[in-house]
């Protein structure tokens, strides 16, 4: 692998985010509703210059109001969920660490559930107890990971798979016995829906996510070395608790927002660092922008594909990151190891 | 430090994007208003769920995201203004031809805005809130629905006749169906009340809950759920149906053919470890209804007096022809301008007895 220089840095995000600028055109084509690529340009400039009542209400409605606010929610979870991976996979220096597999993805939606339950008219509500129940899950199976005072790579996923089922149950539990048609969309909700624009606003979900996708990329120096062993990143001058504690809190934040507008839309987090990995190696300097603007551009491919397979009808994006993810992951792990 | 400006410059690109996105939003709520009172005159309304609504005065493009809305709009008679119904609309039959917008939990947005509706109907019993929150932000008029009983079906007619310029139709639609369940219920006054176990679903067995509207459709074809459940669809054991022991299991079924389809059911239960134990399936006590009771439209009358004459034979015993003689001798001085509605209902009903 040729050594990590900035420019290298720059080309590959630009690389990504122009392989993402083409998903975005592709997904802004497509769907129920016929536009050809000349108008959605037109719509863009036209839109992008102000002149509103240039464009034809409907392209406008298509555009602007579904297709545009989908999109951009579909690259935000994806970066989110993309980038909490990569750190998980970092700090327990396990390449099967994901927030879906650890169980944190669980934590989140049980905790937005319980919003809706208890609190359903604080919108907030739901996104603050998603990342508390993001990240109590990670502490729990942190706690339970642990094997005479080692964190066990094998005991770490058996717990984080326990904690998953347990709160999964917890949340069936939930939704066979709270009575109430809010909670009746939750199923759906549950496989991963990008289609409900999140009652936050995009602009202060795209805000926070910079901050929390920031604040791991200030530690991925010492997440190298952190990934050598934590006693031999100690020597070396990391402030290992301190770097341990940024990006748990960072990377549950960013889970726990993403299942908390979308649901839990699994395989992202797993497979995308790998893949990012195996195209730009392994140093988190590079790894962590282009597992975001590689994440971005899975969901957002992910989910053009589940709302045009089977038109007018939509089907859950989880599904689809599911059906193509397993059987890729299954591939990816096959080849490192033959 | 260069590292940090390729992630900035990245997320000012998707940045671009997303405040596009919202100041299109706050824009969008602005305008289509003015122009919308250029194009079209709104009166302000509030749906059954409270919400404010401005519906265009003169609706002439009609989506329906739930099958038991299409049904409503065929009788109000506004069939011609539907543009575009949801899938699983086969009620009347002539629907299905319509343009679909998908699953009433989860529509097509796309497919309804290309539909270019003056007024989208939604239902609280199978569309989702998030669903009419995300057309509202759009700008297209959303009425919803909430029908949890029979009487609030009946008013859920009205008001979307008024909904949509249909008053007079929605009027007569309702007094045709008012009369025919009081009919029924004089005609049921003096029988006792069947328990019966209502079968929603068999595979998970689901029943269902005291407020539903089929628990008091029930309650008009002189029956009464044995199930006393605070939710809308519990799922309930087999065991829990054998100690409640109820005079009648109900099934709905899509193939209704009267008395083949029960047999068969029956011949179906009977071959089944704990079903067979049941007093009602040894004493061959099933029923089985159209599937128009899973829906809270006109046609759940026909379901509540079809499942009437089979709970309670009878109270309807004496043959075809005189029964709706009888109900023509009851109705034609109430509301001479019924005839011709009761009539029909008259031949229906014939047709079913002769069956």
């Amino acid at each position: 692998m040729r050594p990590l220089t900035p420019r290298r840095i720059v080309a590959i995000c630009a690389l990504l985010a122009g392989v993402l600028f083409i998903v975005v055109v592709f997904s802004l084509q497509v769907g129920a509703y016929p536009i050809s690529v000349s108008d959605v340009a037109m719509t863009l400039v036209r839109g992008a210059l102000g002149h509103w009542n240039g464009i034809p209400s409907s392209d406008r409605l298509i555009v602007f109001g579904l297709r545009l606010p989908r999109i951009a929610l579909g690259i935000l979870v994806g970066a989110a969920l993309s980038v909490s991976g990569a750190s998980f996979q970092a700090l327990l220096r396990n390449p099967l660490a994901d927030p879906y597999v650890l169980g944190v993805s669980s934590g989140a939606a049980l905790g937005a559930i319980l919003a809706l339950v208890w609190l359903p008219q604080f919108p907030w509500a739901m996104q603050g107890l998603a990342f508390l129940g993001a990240l109590a899950t990670i502490a729990a199976v942190y706690f339970l990971g642990r094997r005479k005072g080692q964190l066990d790579s094998t005991t770490l996923l058996l717990a984080g798979i326990i904690s998953a089922s347990f709160l999964s149950a917890i949340i069936m539990f939930l939704m066979t016995t709270v009575s109430g048609r809010d909670l009746r969309g939750m199923a759906f909700w549950l496989m991963g829906d990008l289609g409900t624009a999140p009652a936050i606003g995009l602009g202060f979900l795209f805000f926070v996510l910079l901050i929390g996708i920031g604040a791991i990329y200030t530690t991925s120096s010492d997440l190298n070395l952190i990934l050598t062993g934590e006693q031999e990143a100690h020597h070396l001058g990391v402030n290992v608790p301190r770097v341990k504690l940024v990006v748990y809190v960072s990377a549950s934040l960013l889970t726990g927002l993403a299942v908390s507008v979308s649901g839990a839309i699994g395989y992202v987090g797993l497979l995308i660092p790998h893949v990012m990995r195996m195209l730009f190696g392994s140093d988190y300097r590079v790894l962590i922008p282009a597992s975001a603007i590689g994440g971005a551009i899975a969901v957002a491919l992910a989910d053009t594909l589940a709302r045009t397979v089977v038109a007018p009808t939509e089907l859950p994006v989880g599904a689809v990151t599911a059906a193509i993810g397993a059987p890729v992951f299954i591939y990816l792990l096959r080849r490192r190891f033959a | 430090m260069i590292a940090l400006l390729c992630v900035a410059w990245t997320c000012a690109a998707q940045n671009k994007i997303a405040l596009a996105a919202t100041k299109q939003q706050t824009q969008q709520e602005a305008k289509p208003d003015s122009k919308m009172n250029a194009k079209q005159m709104t009166r302000e309304v509030i749906d059954e769920t409270g919400r404010h609504v401005a519906v265009p005065v003169n609706v002439q493009r009609i989506v329906t995201l739930a099958p038991n809305l299409t049904e409503i709009v065929y009788a109000l008679g506004a069939q011609d203004r539907l543009v575009a119904v949801s899938n699983y609309s086969d009620s009347p039959p002539e629907a299905k031809s319509k343009p679909h917008i998908g699953l009433p939990m989860n529509p097509n947005l796309e497919a309804i805005v290309a539909a270019h509706p003056d007024i989208v109907l939604i239902t609280t019993e199978g569309n989702r809130r998030e669903t009419a929150d995300e057309l509202a932000r759009l700008g297209i008029a959303v009425y919803a629905t909430n029908p949890y009983s029979v009487e609030s079906m009946l008013e859920s007619i009205e008001h979307i006749g008024g909904v949509i310029g249909a008053t007079a139709q929605a009027e007569s639609v309702v007094a045709n169906l008012r009369q025919r369940l009081n009919a029924l219920q004089s005609k049921l006054a003096s029988v006792p009340v069947a328990r019966v176990f209502f079968v929603v679903g068999e595979s998970p067995l689901i029943s269902l809950g005291e407020h539903t509207f089929i628990a008091d459709a029930l309650r008009y074809a002189g029956a009464q759920s044995v199930v006393r459940a605070k939710q809308d669809w519990p799922q309930i054991s087999l065991e829990e149906v054998v100690r409640l022991n109820p005079d009648y299991l109900v099934f709905a079924s899509s193939d209704f053919g009267g008395e083949d389809s029960t047999a068969k059911q029956l011949a179906e239960l009977r071959s089944e470890a704990g079903w067979r134990e049941l007093a009602a399936v040894r004493q061959g006590r099933v029923v089985v209804v159209s599937d128009e009771i899973d829906l809270p439209a006109p046609g759940l009358v026909d379901a509540i007096e079809k499942l009437a004459r089979q709970l309670h034979p009878n109270v309807f015993e004496d043959g075809a022809q005189h029964a709706s003689l009888r109900r023509l001798a009851v109705f034609v001085p109430v509301r001479a301008h019924l005839q011709s509605a009761v009539s029909q209902d008259s031949c229906r009903e014939a047709f079913a007895c002769a069956r």
